[in-house]
């Protein structure tokens, strides 16, 4: 391409001084002045100023303008006002190239400004260096199907269901269980509020059954799934043989957990008269009048809070469950206040490592107290034991306010508080491609500001298959999950970033090594003028470029990141080193 | 080691004189008691609490010797009436040890 006939306005920002104390910006400004293409090359106070803009705009058409570099902060402040404010002036907004003076130059070298200066001219020459090279590039438009797919009938996914039929989105709610309702479908009390788990469920699941445009089906699964965001195309096995074709707009993935399963010997996991929280509360919910256990009434429980979740790495725990669940430490403190509200005299003793009961569950916690239910902090790497004696089962923990003193605890009952562990469910996760967190739950882009969207646009994450939640908490993210998803398919469109990968036809000879390193299904093959390529789903390509370097005929390249653009760049930015 | 003793655990949770949940364990108490208790009071209550009955029998003549001054209980910033819980003891001490009613 001849670099020469371009047109490029080059705009060096002060930052009030967060730039220009420390990187010279005139001498920038003056430097990058007779660059190859460079027609205009000025400073402004601040260019994000709505003068500035005004100015810039007015240089873009009086100077006729086919490429701007404006070199001021990250672009993940000002990226898109300057995208907009190129097309305000008529240039489209690929051909405009940022360049980062102020975290990459200024802020990190506060304490050599000739240095941060000649690295800031650098910078600006590789801006400019790829504006030269930039070519015009539209946004990939594609079409919305107002219809969603939940996948998981629990709490958080018949909620979402709910709120999408209330916007007028069509919903097909999958639940691989034969009976809808999930974790929480059998709880009784629950809470701060006392309400019954079962009676929440039921609600949820009457008015879901009374909604025209929710189809529900149980003890089914995904089999296939193809397709991209605004489009995607699922079919469901349904009772291990029927199968349904659905063509959908999003999906929101409400898969829930699992309760940790203590092993063998773990706090006594295993004797007659250990068990879980979630099995005593199966077991406790059904029963009236003062509290039996095997038929034989209990006067001494012991809770162990903490099992499964905050574990450190060890021989006998080599993949720790490193992260607090949550809503353990709420679910112990509302189980003592349902025994105190018994029949019977019970001595309670909760054994715990730090107590979570944030929000209204602190009245719980405070509650359980007064009405005397003993709690006991032991030292995290000096946890309680469980035994089985000829008396019955005794607890020995080490009591922190006694100073560490060992007690023994005789119980009729042993309670492991268990956390919440990620969901196994290899056949979702092979057909979503869906990446998952460390700790194995499903994995938000941004755990704070985009906490319901996964790196596959189109399909959301909610409730506790993300991380430990509560059920407000719960419900919560399902209604984030169905914003973001009504947001997408009422527009009706959707315009997708056009920086993605092309392939050269010409070039290409189908080996299948892009395909092998694509992560997220984008290439696929194709034919052309009868020989076999690939060929690349634009909507499902995220320009990751992975594909790129193992290509052997170099027949690939990523619009906005062309290897010439890249390294038209490095000569740029590297060329007195290399005269050197 | 000490252990638990049921009856004790659920005398302490019946009552409404003994309470000691407030506790935070500061010791000013201790440090405003006249007679120089070897036994902390937080760490006898702490038995108490707990239901450590033996622990509880270990230390019968600092509980009677007592003065019932009070002036633990009108120093204690959480308001932990000390003084009841002492009565509490000795009338638990009495019943079961003792054998008076």
């Amino acid at each position: 391409m001849n670099t020469g006939k371009r047109r490029i306005g080059v705009f060096i920002c002060h930052c009030g001084g967060n730039i220009s104390d420390y990187v010279d910006v005139a001498r920038v400004a003056e430097a990058v002045a007779e660059e190859p293409g460079v027609v205009v090359s000025k400073n402004h106070m601040f260019t994000c100023s709505d003068s500035a803009q005004q100015e810039m705009i007015d240089d873009i058409r009086e100077q006729k303008l086919d490429g701007l570099v404006i070199a001021s902060c990250s672009p993940k402040l000002h990226m898109f006002t300057f995208r907009g404010m190129a097309e305000r002036g008529g240039i489209n907004q690929y051909q405009y190239v940022h360049v980062n003076l102020r975290e990459q130059c200024s802020w990190a070298h506060t304490n050599d400004k000739t240095g941060a200066t000649e690295k800031g001219i650098a910078l600006v020459r590789a801006g400019i260096a790829k504006a030269a090279l930039s070519t015009p590039l539209t946004a990939l438009r594609v079409d919305t199907t107002p219809k969603v797919l939940v996948i998981g009938a629990g709490i958080s996914g018949l909620r979402a269901a709910l709120a999408l039929s209330d916007m007028g989105l069509s919903v097909f709610v999958v639940e691989n269980q034969k009976e809808a309702g999930g974790a929480v479908k059998n709880w009784g009390r629950m809470g701060p509020d006392n309400q019954l788990g079962r009676d929440i469920v039921r609600k949820l699941l009457d008015e879901v059954n009374t909604r025209e445009n929710i189809m529900l089906y149980t003890d089914a699964e995904m089999v296939e799934k193809s397709g991209y965001i605004g489009d995607f195309k699922v079919t469901l096995r349904i009772g291990g043989n029927e199968t349904v074709n659905l063509q959908v707009g999003a999906m929101i993935v409400a898969t829930g957990f699992d309760p940790y399963e203590p092993k063998e010997g773990e706090f006594g996991y295993g004797l007659d008269g250990v068990v879980t929280l979630p099995q005593f509360r199966d077991a406790a919910d059904g029963q009236e009048g003062p509290l039996e256990y095997n038929g034989k009434p209990v006067k001494n429980v012991v809770f162990i809070y903490c099992v499964g979740s905050r574990q450190k790495k060890s021989a006998a725990c080599p993949a720790p469950n490193a992260y607090c669940s949550r809503y353990c430490c709420n679910a112990g403190t509302h189980m003592a206040l349902c025994l105190e509200d018994r029949p019977g005299d019970l001595n309670q003793y909760h054994l715990y490592r730090d107590i979570r009961t944030y929000g209204h569950n602190e009245t719980i916690y405070e509650e359980a107290r007064n009405r005397g239910a003993v709690f006991m902090k032991y030292a995290d790497d000096d946890a309680p034991t469980v035994e089985k004696t000829a008396d019955g089962l005794v607890v020995k923990v080490k009591d922190q306010l006694l100073g560490g003193e060992e007690v023994e605890i005789p119980a009729d009952l042993v309670i492991l508080v268990t956390g919440m562990v990620p969901r196994k469910n290899e056949t979702l996760m092979n057909l979503l491609k869906l990446p998952v967190s460390k700790d194995g739950f499903l994995n938000e882009i941004h755990i704070k500001l985009r906490p319901v969207e996964t790196v596959i646009d189109g399909v959301f994450i909610a409730g506790s298959a993300q991380s430990p939640k509560t059920m407000a908490e719960s419900v919560g993210s399902a209604l984030a999950a169905v914003s973001k998803a009504g947001g997408l398919l009422m527009k009706g469109y959707v315009d997708l970033e056009p920086l993605v990968a092309k392939v050269n036809t010409d070039k290409c000879q189908w080996c299948d090594a892009c395909l092998k390193a694509c992560p997220y299904g984008a290439i696929e093959r194709t034919s052309c003028d009868g020989k076999e390529v690939a060929l690349v789903i634009q909507s499902l390509c995220k320009g990751e470029g992975a594909c790129v370097p193992v290509c052997p005929y170099g027949a690939i390249d990523v619009e906005g990141y062309t290897d010439e653009q890249i390294t038209a760049m490095i000569d740029a930015c590297s060329r007195e080193v290399v005269s050197a | 080691m000490p252990k638990v003793s049921p009856k004790l655990a659920s005398a302490v949770k019946c009552s409404d004189e003994f309470n000691a949940e407030a506790c935070m364990h500061c010791g000013i108490c201790t440090a405003v008691c006249p007679m120089g208790y070897e036994i902390l009071p937080r760490k006898l209550f702490r038995y108490v609490q707990i239901g450590l009955e033996d622990k509880v029998r270990e230390h019968v003549s600092d509980i009677y010797s007592c003065l019932l001054c009070g002036m633990c209980a009108e120093n204690c910033p959480a308001k932990v009436n000390i003084a009841d819980n002492v009565r509490f003891l000795r009338k638990y001490i009495n019943e079961n040890e003792f054998n008076l009613s």
